[in-house]
C-alpha cells in the first residue's frame, strides 16, 4: 500500500481540549477508507485536520509525502477536495453554479473561467447525477439531491482525493445507498482515493476497502473490513455486543447487536 | 454555451476572461439609462427649469446663457450625488455580502456614526470648515477600526460583526447628542443638518475626493467582484476549495469601510442608500449577494433623485438629501420584498 496521506505525531483539537493526541497514520492511495467510532471519538476532528480545515497543534500532515502546512493552499485544492459535514446552501444559487464554484483553486479574478473548467463541472454533474437539475436554486432541491450537488462540487474540483465528513447523515436508506454507490464508483472507475467518516458500522464494512476504528482521539484498528472487523473490536470500540456474519449479500462483515437473552419479567408483565 | 454556464456568459479580452451574468449585464444596461435620466433631470430642474436640449448645449461651455448655472450650480452637485451614491452602494455591498445580513450598513455598523461624532466635535467646537470633512473621515475609519477590532476574534465571524457594529453605533450616537445638546445652539443644528446629510453647498472638490477614492479602490472592486462569490459559503466549504475566507472577508470589509467612510465625510450621513441601494441591486439581479457595479448605479441613482426631490419638493424649502433617500428607498425595499415572496428570490 502507498500511502497518499498520512499524519505523523499530530496533536490537534479545539480551544480548550485536545482531541487527536499523537496520532500516527497512514491512508492508503486509490482506496476507500472509512473512519468509524463512537460520537466525539475524534473522526470528524481527524477529517478536518487532514483537509487543513482545522490546523493542528503540532505534528503533521503529508500529502503525497509533502508537509500540507508548506504547500499553498490553493495546490492543496487542486489535489484533495472536502465536503464539510453540513455545508450552508447559499440562497438562490443554482445547481450549475454551486458545482461551478469548485473550479475555484483553478481560477483568477483575470481568469474566471476556461474550457478544462466547463469540461470538468460537465463531467461532475454528469457523475453525480446532477446535470439534470442545473438550472434549479439548490436551496430548494431535497437532503439526496443536495448531498449529490455538493459532492459534484467537490468532483468539479477534479482532485485525487476526496474527503467526505458524514456524507450519509440525516438522508434516508435508499439515498444514503445511493451517496454510497457513487463514491464506490468514484473508487473503482476513477481510480480516486476516498477518506470518509460514516456513523454506519455495516455501511463502513460493505463499501470501505479500509477501515480505521477510533475511540478517544485514538486509532484502534486499521485495515481491511473483513480482517479487522470482530466481534471483540465493537466491543473495545463501541462497547457494544455484538455477532458479526457474513452479509448475505455482499459477503462483507455485518455487525448485529446481540439480542437481550434475559429479559427482566417484572417491568413488561 | 455549457450548462455550467447558465445564465452567464464568457467574455474574452487579451490575457482577461470573466464570466458575466447575462441579467447583471441587462440590469446594469437600465440602470444607466434611468440614471443618464436622473442625472438629466437634476441638471433641468432648479429654481428656474431649463430645456433638455439647453442642458446640453450648455455643458460644453460655449458661452450659452445657461452656462453658469448648469455648469457651476448643477453640474458639481448631481456628480457629486451620482460618486457618492457609487461609493455608498459599493460600501453597503461588501459590507452586507461580509455580514450575510442586509441589515449591517455603513449606517448601521458605526461608521456613519464616528463620523456624525467627530463631525459633530468639529462643527461645535469652532474648528475650520475645512477641518470638518477630514475630521468626519478620521472619525468613520476610527470607528470602523474599533468595530473590526471587536468582531475579528474567531475570524471576522458574521454575528459576531454585525452586533460589535451595532453597540459601538449605540455609543457613538449617543456620544454624539451629549456634544450636540451642549453646543451653541446654532452650531448644534448645523450639526444636525450634518448628520442628516446634504448635498447643499458642496461641489467638486467632494466629488473628487470620492471618486479619487473609488478609482483607487477599482482594482479591489474589481477583484472583490469575483472574488465574493465565495462568500456566501461556510468558511469550511471555502477553505476546502483553497481560499483563505478570513483574510477575503477582512479585504472586502476594509474596502467597503473606506469607500463609506470618504462619502460620508464628504456628504454627512446620507442614510440608508448603502442599506437599501444593495439590496434593491440584488433583487433586480436576482443574485445570491448584492452585485458591486449594480449596487453603484442604484445609490448613483438614489442619491440623485433625493437631492433632486429634496430641492423642489418644497421649493423654496430644501429637505437635505438624506431625509428623501430614506422615504424613497425604504418603500421600495418594502415593494421588493412583498412581491419577492411569490416568487423564489
Amino acid at each position: 500500500m502507498t500511502a497518499q496521506l498520512s499524519t505523523r505525531a499530530l496533536i490537534a483539537g479545539y480551544e480548550d481540549r485536545v482531541v487527536l493526541d499523537g496520532l500516527d497514520l497512514d491512508l492508503p492511495g486509490g482506496e476507500f477508507t472509512a473512519i468509524v467510532g463512537p460520537n466525539a471519538c475524534g473522526k470528524s476532528t481527524l477529517l478536518r485536520t487532514l483537509a487543513r480545515l482545522l490546523k493542528p497543534r503540532s505534528g503533521t500532515v503529508l500529502l503525497d509525502g509533502a508537509a500540507v502546512r508548506d504547500l499553498p493552499t490553493r495546490e492543496v485544492a487542486r489535489r484533495l477536495a472536502v465536503l464539510p459535514q453540513s455545508p450552508l446552501v447559499p440562497e438562490g444559487v443554482t445547481v450549475a453554479e454551486l458545482v461551478a464554484r469548485g473550479r475555484q483553486p483553478y481560477q483568477r479574478w483575470w481568469q474566471q473561467w476556461s474550457t478544462s473548467d466547463a469540461e470538468a463541472v460537465r463531467e461532475a454533474m454528469a457523475l453525480a447525477d446532477v446535470d439534470g437539475i442545473a438550472d434549479r436554486p439548490v436551496d430548494t432541491l431535497s437532503g439526496g439531491q443536495r448531498q449529490r450537488v455538493w459532492i459534484a462540487m467537490t468532483l468539479a474540483q477534479d482532485t485525487d482525493i476526496l474527503l467526505l465528513d458524514e456524507p450519509t447523515t440525516f438522508l434516508d436508506p435508499a439515498h444514503q445507498v445511493e451517496i454510497l454507490n457513487l463514491v464506490h464508483r468514484l473508487r473503482s472507475e476513477r481510480g480516486r482515493t476516498v477518506v470518509a467518516v460514516l456513523h454506519d458500522l455495516n455501511q463502513a464494512a460493505r463499501y470501505a476497502d479500509h477501515l480505521v476504528a477510533m475511540r478517544g482521539g485514538a486509532v484502534v484498528a486499521a485495515g481491511p473490513p473483513r480482517t479487522i472487523l470482530t466481534v471483540d473490536l465493537v466491543r473495545d470500540v463501541f462497547g457494544l455486543d455484538c455477532l458479526v456474519v457474513p452479509c448475505p449479500a455482499s459477503g462483507a462483515p455485518l455487525v448485529v447487536p446481540t439480542w437481550p437473552v434475559t429479559v427482566s419479567p417484572g417491568k413488561d408483565a | 454555451m455549457t450548462s455550467a454556464t447558465i445564465g452567464r456568459s464568457v467574455v474574452r479580452a487579451g490575457a482577461v476572461t470573466v464570466l458575466v451574468r447575462r441579467r447583471s449585464v441587462m440590469v446594469a444596461g437600465a440602470l444607466l439609462v434611468v440614471l443618464a435620466a436622473a442625472v438629466l433631470a437634476s441638471l433641468c430642474v432648479g429654481s428656474r427649469y431649463i430645456a433638455p436640449l439647453d442642458v446640453l448645449r450648455a455643458l460644453p461651455g460655449d458661452g450659452t446663457p445657461y452656462d453658469v448655472v448648469v455648469r457651476q450650480l448643477r453640474l458639481p452637485r448631481t456628480v457629486l450625488a451620482v460618486v457618492v451614491g457609487a461609493a455608498f452602494g459599493v460600501g453597503g455591498a461588501l459590507i452586507q455580502s461580509v455580514s450575510r445580513n442586509p441589515l449591517a450598513s455603513p449606517d448601521i455598523i458605526g461608521i456613519t456614526q464616528g463620523a456624525g461624532l467627530a463631525a459633530t466635535v468639529a462643527l461645535t467646537t469652532g474648528a475650520a470648515a475645512a477641518l470638518v470633512a477630514p475630521a468626519a473621515l478620521a472619525g468613520g475609519l476610527l470607528a470602523a477600526a474599533v468595530v473590526l477590532a471587536l468582531g475579528s476574534r474567531h475570524g471576522l465571524a458574521a454575528r459576531r460583526f454585525v452586533l460589535a457594529g451595532v453597540a459601538v453605533a449605540v455609543a457613538l450616537r449617543s456620544l454624539t447628542e451629549v456634544v450636540m445638546l451642549s453646543a451653541d445652539p446654532i452650531d448644534g443644528l448645523r450639526a444636525q443638518i450634518w448628520l442628516i446629510g446634504t448635498l447643499a453647498g458642496r461641489g467638486w472638490t467632494e466629488a473628487a475626493y470620492v471618486a479619487v477614492t473609488l478609482a483607487v479602490l477599482l482594482p479591489v472592486l474589481l477583484w472583490a467582484g469575483w472574488a465574493l462569490d465565495s462568500s456566501a459559503l461556510d468558511d469550511d466549504t471555502a477553505r476546502g476549495l483553497g481560499v483563505r475566507p478570513v483574510a477575503r472577508r477582512t479585504g472586502f470589509v476594509v474596502t467597503g469601510v473606506l469607500a463609506a467612510a470618504m462619502a460620508t465625510a464628504q456628504v454627512g450621513a446620507v442614510d440608508f442608500v448603502a442599506l437599501v441601494a444593495p439590496q434593491v441591486a440584488r433583487r433586480l439581479v436576482r443574485a445570491e449577494r448584492p452585485p458591486l457595479l449594480c449596487a453603484a448605479l442604484v445609490g448613483a441613482v438614489l442619491v440623485v433623485l433625493a437631492d433632486l426631490l429634496g430641492r423642489r419638493l418644497f421649493a423654496p424649502t430644501q429637505l437635505p438629501a438624506g431625509v428623501l433617500t430614506a422615504a424613497l428607498g425604504g418603500p421600495y425595499l418594502l415593494f421588493l420584498l412583498v412581491r419577492g415572496r411569490r416568487r423564489v428570490l
